[in-house]
């Protein structure tokens, strides 16, 4: 068996699927978008090369670096408002045994199972300023005013409630884990020499999870960059551009503004920002395990 | 020597499913095409199996306009039984997206398409539909000037469906039951909302969410305030300069209905669907929309007391605005062309033919309720017709002009993104109207 791994052929046949996956379902998009990114392509017909002009408009394009800053936001949401409850809730969870583990790990996870599209709709209802669920809950505690949950002010809050809600089940499953992967013994320890609950989740759970935490978080992040789907159901980027987030805007770019070209220099400059928001998450955790 | 053997018989395994998996859908496909662009050649020649594929923006295939494209579409294979009609259909948004796709690809026999600049310049430069000959449809009884957006240079390269009319329909009992009347001024609208307001109920239900409903607003106002605009429209967007001052003005009307709570909360955040049962289920007193709506008067999941009593009425006039209450914004949307490279063009042909015969669009949409056709109707009239068919004819009866093409399908499609995203902005307060104009003529260039 070991000299049928140590054989070329063999070595070639097995790697050369993931190779082939790789070139053609990912680099070949990312150099074509390359390409595209320097033509004035509307998606239809000839293409003409347009240099870096793409580019330059994208430096001056306020709606682009207002989808930025909003994906930032999110991607900050995440940080520091998900995955603090979701580690909470999963160390809580853990502690909770029996039943009620698994009766509330289900809860939690509601959400991820189901669609985006409905996720959407049913915020949208909840958020809605005359029937929402939202304000009438708010009447029932005396308020009579009704709230436009969706103004221009109020909107990307919204978004982020919803956002941050949508994908907490799946930050709180990854922590669950790792928390139920942390040896038992450790804690047995730390109870017999006296340690309370408090110091034992600072001392032993939370630098035990630090492999978790980094994919987690960078995970979030990234997810955080490309949110478009429940964006584009939810408001679309409106009301104007309250809610645009990057990945919104160069589909709307490149898809019904016809703008295929200015689209793909949006999804080339979104490719190096994830790159290098990716190697700078790893550089701070792999300081911080210094 | 053995691992050998099973080393090249695994490379051999994996090569040859690799090669089946990636290649043989790319052979089967290969002769599935050459094979069916040869049979189907010889089809249109002998008469025998041809499939005709229809790519269709109607999804609901039940209800109103996509229920009469599929009724013809029935009637033709039932007339042609060697004729197979697939119809695959989006909704718009999904619709537009996919037939870019399917231009770079290869584009269904017959398909949907809109005859306004904002869709169809970029795809007659593409070159992917196929001309037709205009002196075949003289007999059809299109209304005259409904052909023109779907023209180029003279060249015909489609029909159109509809001949769309913006209004506000109003619940003509609530209106009775307060003693509200039907404004004949832009003031008296207000005060009209104001009063509906007051009395608890939204005034207007608005399709804010989506941009066009207030671009085909302002497009109603501008035809009131200046009697008709459309060439200073196509002008502006030439030169990308909304200097003008009754692009302002009309702005400014729009951002005055918005303010004085004219529509619903949170309207720049509804969709079509959310305004829309705000109207049909009595908590809105009036629902801006297209006469493609007109078959609300017929379906039955619309409570009886609401349906039997919707009525429409067209933009009152505004003060000092040069147009008349018979100004109207109307135009030609949507219709149908042919593939340039179908390969059962000539089926293809006279399957849209067969569509646009009087006594099918035309007649089936009259039966159904579904909005003004761009064809002569009259013929189909029975005596029957709902309240609102008539409010719509004699709406169309009266018009001494119509607006044509809204100011948002005038321009290129990044236009057209534009000012349907900004309009959001400048009506709910959080741009200016100096700042709106300034944006949408930058968007022209």
């Amino acid at each position: 068996m070991k000299r049928l791994y140590s054989n070329k052929m063999v070595i070639i046949t097995l790697v050369l699927p993931a190779i082939l996956v790789f070139l053609f379902a990912i680099l070949a998009p990312i150099c074509l978008s390359v390409y595209y990114g320097f033509t004035s392509y509307s998606g239809m017909g000839e293409a003409a090369f347009v240099g870096v002009d793409n580019y330059k408009a994208l430096m001056k394009d306020e709606t682009f670096w207002l989808a930025l800053r909003n994906s930032l936001l999110l991607a900050v949401g995440f940080i520091c408002i998900q995955h603090p409850l979701a580690m909470i809730v999963a160390a809580v969870l853990d502690k909770l045994q029996g039943r009620a583990e698994g009766f509330f790990r289900c809860v939690y996870f509601i959400p991820n199972v189901i669609s985006v599209a409905v996720i959407a709709y049913l915020w949208k209802f909840i958020y809605n300023p005359d029937f929402g669920l939202l304000n009438n809950v708010l009447k029932l505690f005396g308020y009579q005013g009704k709230i436009n949950w969706f103004s221009t002010e109020n909107a990307i809050w919204s978004v982020l409630v919803v956002l941050i809600w949508h994908g907490f089940g799946w930050g709180m499953l990854i922590y669950y884990t790792g928390i139920k992967n942390i040896d038992p013994v450790l804690y047995e320890a730390a109870s017999i020499d006296g340690a309370n609950q408090k110091t034992i989740f600072f001392r032993i759970t939370l630098p035990l999870m630090k492999p978790v935490i980094q994919v987690n978080v960078t995970m979030a992040v990234i997810a955080a960059l490309k949110q478009m789907e429940t964006v584009y159901l939810l408001t679309n980027g409106g009301p104007g551009n309250s809610t645009q987030f990057t990945a919104n805007y160069l589909y709307q770019q490149a898809f019904k503004a016809f703008k295929y070209g200015y689209g793909n220099a949006i999804g080339v400059v979104f490719i190096i920002l994830c790159l290098a928001v990716t190697v700078c998450l790893n550089k701070v955790f792999a300081e911080k395990e210094v | 020597m053995k691992n050998r053997i099973l080393a090249t018989l695994m490379a051999v395994t994996m090569a040859a499913a690799l090669l089946t998996g990636c290649g043989s859908n790319g052979s089967a496909d290969g002769d599935q095409s050459a094979a069916g662009s040869a049979s189907k050649q010889q089809n249109t020649v002998s008469g025998e199996s041809i499939t005709l594929k229809v790519f269709s923006n109607l999804p609901d295939r039940k209800n109103g306009q996509g229920l009469v494209e599929q009724l013809i579409i029935d009637d033709y294979m039932d007339e042609n039984p060697n004729v197979t009609i697939e119809v695959e259909a989006l909704d718009e948004e999904a619709y537009k997206t996919k037939f870019k796709a399917y231009s770079m690809d290869g584009m269904p026999d017959v398909v949907s398409i809109w005859g306004q600049p904002s869709f169809l310049d970029e795809v007659l430069e593409a070159e992917v539909l196929a001309q037709l000959d205009e002196s075949d449809y003289a007999d059809f009884g299109f209304i005259s000037g409904s052909l023109d957006g779907f023209m180029k240079d003279g060249k015909l390269y489609g029909l159109p469906r509809n001949t769309d009319i913006m209004t506000f329909y109003y619940n003509e009992k609530i209106f009775q039951d307060n003693g509200w009347e039907v404004p004949e001024t832009y003031d008296e609208l207000l005060t009209l909302g104001a009063a509906i307001r007051d009395a608890g109920m939204i005034p207007v239900a608005m399709d804010g969410g989506d941009g066009w409903p207030m671009a085909i607003y302002l497009t109603d106002l501008l035809l009131k305030i200046t009697g008709g605009c459309s060439d200073d429209i196509s002008a502006a967007i030439t030169s990308g300069d909304f200097s003008n001052p009754f692009f302002k003005e009309a702005t400014e009307l729009l951002v005055k209905a918005a303010d004085a709570g004219l529509f619903q909360d949170g309207y720049d955040s509804q969709d079509y669907g959310t305004a829309k049962n705000l109207f049909t289920n009595g908590q809105a007193a009036m629902y801006y929309m297209g006469s493609w709506e007109s078959s609300m008067a017929l379906n039955e999941d619309i409570d009886e007391e609401i349906r039997t009593n919707i009525r429409a009425f067209t933009m009152p006039v505004v003060d000092g605005g040069q147009g008349k209450s018979t100004d109207v914004a109307a135009w030609n949307g949507g219709g149908y062309a042919v593939s340039a490279n179908s390969e059962v063009k000539e089926e293809a042909i006279k399957f849209l033919n067969y569509m646009f015969q009087p006594d099918k669009l035309s007649k089936y949409g009259w039966e159904n309720g579904v909005g003004m056709s761009a064809q002569d109707q009259t013929p189909f009239m029975t005596g029957e017709e709902t309240a609102l068919q008539m409010n719509f004819i004699d709406i169309l009866d009266r018009a001494t002009s119509v607006s044509g093409t809204p100011i948002n399908d005038c321009g290129p499609s990044a236009f057209k993104t534009a000012i349907e995203s900004e309009i959001q902005s400048v009506s709910n307060g959080s741009k200016s109207v100096d700042d709106f104009l300034t944006m949408i003529g930058a968007a022209c260039k």
